[in-house]
């Protein structure tokens, strides 16, 4: 749907699939309770909702499931606060108002001829997700395609039964784990010795994107540029608590930049010295 | 699933050309099946060890935890340093989780290649501080639990400290 | 600001109790007139229905932390700077519904709540206050999403500017290049003398409206008086502030040690954010009616200087004042120009009065701009 001229213009959705992740953190689809057809569900990998709970508040949370679906908005929601505490109390077919949706995306058609890395931590893997989709339908005009994804432990790794799929589609999928579990033969670590190691066939022409906790990020991109990955070819998704999700309250702004609306999807080179200043 | 395997090695690629031949010259060619150990903690071992394939788990044994993984390294990477510092005894436990293949070179007569020929010794040792510096900022953010607060609430995975 | 543009088609409205005639040309074409009053021993911004409402005979004394009013005698209307008000009070209202929401038996149902302001005239606007609401309109009205209650507000508004002729201590538009003197933006604009006002005319709409008034052209007399009374404004300006590389100087300085010094005086108040024209922060609450279940959602203005404006996993990411200092006083004269395409602060002084430990912000970037030890 095309961002509501009123940035406070609500549409009334309904919840119609739930789907268990894992503990404290759950998929939600939701449609418009009206008819609606079109290009409605339409959205840019990398954007986020505003997902209102009447009488409680609002939540930004990442779209994540595929933009060309045409019926239906995903969310990945961990338990956070107290609107996503109601959120994972309320049943199938309960409503709940959707504002958005807001922000930039991922810029899959920059990265047309390239090799693309994504880099993903822990709940950083959801806003990815509609990117990955993306370019596997796309798949030819893109080169190598791969998946650094890190968890605290493997009973932590996210969409893990969509991974052959991938796998096959063509995208190369490497998990890592801080703390591994009995019997885990998997790699142990964190995703920038993934990062290190990883073949690259031609570093001018390739392009990593990663969402994950600020640290992860900043060290990642250290990586990338080791490897010759400049921070221009480095995309970033960054996060900071929203109220307006249009620019105009305040609260998300890091430098000059407000991640609801020059954001969340950055390019590296125009926020690494903003996440070097302690507190900023 | 790591990355697949290169026919050299990244530490020997990042030597001059002199000095990774006189490496080359030394090293020997070791592989292990899945299950088998490279070498032992608490045991003297006179290897270090240049990943070219494979993946291989170290962990370090807690007597109330059992033996604890800490990380898995693959190609391209160094694991069993110890013998260079002239340190016998091994830190951890480095088991092949698949086939693997290394090239190996006997701690003592890298010492003694690298005492007699101080050029070598340089470069050398500069490459294993590098290398073991990206180690330690590895390990800083592993001990960070970055993704604490992300995970499960009843977390089967054991606390590292 | 050394140009004083002469209206060759100034008129002279005298003796100034003719002033009244405006308020009531403006009355009658609808206009809810706003503008300056004494309550509470501040001079600020209220409903305004005659001329004796006015703070005739008073003035103001500022001073970084401090604020007083005074009685001269003189027979003026306008012989004060500017007060804790200012008009971003009916641009950008303190609690406003921006939303609503009703439970039906079919579920939520979402609403726009009416949203019916008054048409304002603002009588007694100043070339910084003028300044402030043009900086407002780059934020509200010309950026991605436009702010349709600011909108609503904002393109009717009848400007009625005031010329200074006076400064007060905390003045600094002049260093902003902000003010004294109002050369665009108004509808019409007064400068006021001993017998009688100057009228500057700045658009269609005010010319209309003094055609119903006792005036006629001012002689070159009146006008050349009306200069040196304006002069006075630009004259009397002691606080300074060099803006040259600001922005540029201020990122490059972020672990400047003079934030942690500000951070010990600062005491967080928000007074600075609440009087400032330009800041406009804002939180958004539920607001349930708890007889008929209907919920509105209300913007209401928030500040950088509370410690959880600013969060990162429910955590806030300006601990410390000092961090939260930095914020507001990089985006007021550094970032906002990269967002905004211009300064943020027009210089009113307003923030120094009103600091409780007289933090002076002139002051804190002259000592941001000696080197780091």
């Amino acid at each position: 749907m095309k961002p509501a001229v009123s940035a406070w213009e609500t549409h009334a959705m309904r919840i119609v699939g739930i789907r268990p992740e894992i503990d404290g953190v759950a998929t939600y689809d939701l449609a418009f309770t009206e008819q609606a057809g079109g290009d409605a569900y339409q959205f840019r990998p990398g954007q986020f909702n505003m997902l209102y709970l009447p009488g409680v508040g609002e939540s930004a949370i990442s779209l994540c499931g595929d933009c060309r679906a045409p019926d239906v908005w995903k969310h990945t929601v961990r338990v956070a606060g107290r609107v996503t505490q109601t959120l994972a109390g309320m049943p199938l077919g309960s409503q709940l108002g959707v504002r958005g949706p807001f922000g930039t995306g991922w810029p899959i058609d920059q990265w047309q001829g390239m090799d693309v890395v994504l880099v993903a931590g822990g709940i950083g893997l959801p806003p990815l997700r509609p990117a990955i989709y993306e370019l596997l339908q796309r798949r030819d005009e893109f080169g190598c395609l791969t998946l650094i994804y890190g968890a605290r432990g493997p009973r932590s790794l996210l969409y893990t039964a969509e991974f052959p799929t991938w796998q096959s589609q063509g995208l190369s999928v490497l998990t890592i784990v801080d703390r591994a579990s009995a019997g885990w033969t998997g790699n142990q670590g964190v995703v920038t010795s993934l990062l290190e190691r990883l073949e690259l066939p031609n570093p001018a022409t390739t392009a990593v994107a990663v969402c994950g906790p600020e640290i992860m990020i900043r060290y990642t991109a250290l990586a990338a540029a080791k490897r010759g990955i400049v921070s221009e070819r480095v995309w970033v998704s960054l996060e900071r608590n929203m109220q307006c999700a249009v620019g105009l309250c305040g609260h998300c702004q890091l430098g000059p930049e407000f991640i609801c609306k020059d954001g969340p999807v950055l390019r590296y080179d125009r926020v690494r010295h903003l996440l070097s200043v302690e507190a900023l | 699933m790591p990355t697949g395997s290169t026919s050299s090695h990244r530490f020997l690629e990042s030597l001059p050309e002199r000095q990774r031949v006189q490496l080359e010259a030394i090293a020997t060619r070791r592989h292990w099946p899945p299950g088998a150990l490279l070498f032992q903690e608490g045991h003297e071992h006179e290897n270090i060890y240049l990943l070219l394939c494979g993946h291989v788990r170290l962990d370090m044994l807690v007597p109330d935890r059992g033996r604890t993984a800490l990380l898995t390294v693959g190609p391209g990477d160094l694991v069993g340093w110890s013998p260079l510092t002239g340190a016998q005894t091994m830190t951890a436990t480095a088991m092949a989780l698949e086939p693997t293949q290394a090239l190996a070179f006997n701690g003592t007569r890298l010492r003694d290649a690298c005492t007699e020929d101080h050029e070598l010794g340089y470069y050398v040792m500069r490459q294993i501080v590098i290398t073991l510096s990206e180690r330690l900022l590895s390990t800083r953010l592993q001990l960070l639990d970055l993704f604490r607060g992300h995970e499960p609430r009843a977390s089967s995975a054991p606390d590292l400290c | 600001m050394s140009a004083d543009p002469i209206d060759n088609a100034a008129l002279w409205l005298g003796p100034k109790a003719g002033l009244q005639q405006v308020i009531d040309a403006l009355r009658r074409t609808g206009y809810t007139i706003v503008g300056p009053m004494v309550d509470q021993a501040a001079i600020v911004y209220g409903e305004i229905g005659g001329i004796e409402q006015l703070p005739r005979g008073w003035t103001d004394r500022q001073a970084p932390g401090q604020y007083r009013i005074e009685q001269t005698g003189r027979d003026t209307y306008f012989d004060y700077v500017v007060g804790p008000h200012s008009w971003k009070k009916y641009l950008f209202p303190p609690r406003l519904a921006v939303a609503a929401v009703v439970p039906l038996q079919a579920g939520w149902q979402f609403e726009r709540p009416r949203d019916d302001p008054p048409t304002y005239a603002f009588l007694g606007v100043r070339a910084c206050e003028i300044a402030a609401i043009r900086v407002q309109d780059r934020v509200f009205l010309e950026g991605g999403y436009v702010d349709a209650a600011y909108q609503r507000r904002r393109k009717p508004a009848f400007i009625l500017a005031v010329n200074c002729t006076l400064a007060g201590t905390n003045c600094f538009c002049a260093s902003m290049n902000a003010g004294p003197r109002c050369t665009e933006g108004f509808d019409l604009a007064l400068t006021e003398l001993e017998n009688g006002f100057v009228i500057e005319i700045g658009s269609e709409r005010g010319r209309s409206t003094m055609a119903d008034c006792d005036v006629r052209p001012a002689t070159e007399a009146e006008r050349s008086a009306g200069v040196a009374a304006r002069q006075r404004a630009t004259d009397q300006q002691s606080k300074r502030m060099n803006t040259d590389g600001l922005p540029q100087l201020l990122m490059a300085n972020l672990q400047h040690p003079r934030w942690k010094d500000v951070g010990e005086r600062c005491l967080s108040c928000t007074n600075c954010t609440m009087v400032c024209p330009t800041c406009f922060c804002s939180s958004v609450e539920e607001v349930p009616d708890l007889n008929t279940g209907r919920i509105e959602r209300q913007r209401q203005w928030d500040s950088c200087f509370h410690e959880e404006f600013s969060s990162l996993n429910g955590r806030p990411v300006r601990n410390e004042i000092a961090a939260r200092y930095r914020q507001w006083l990089t985006h007021k004269l550094s970032t906002w120009h990269e967002q905004f395409g211009t300064s943020g602060c027009v210089g009113c002084g307003r923030c120094i009065t009103w600091c409780p430990v007289g933090i002076d912000i002139t002051e804190e970037v002259a000592a941001l701009r000696e080197p780091a030890l």
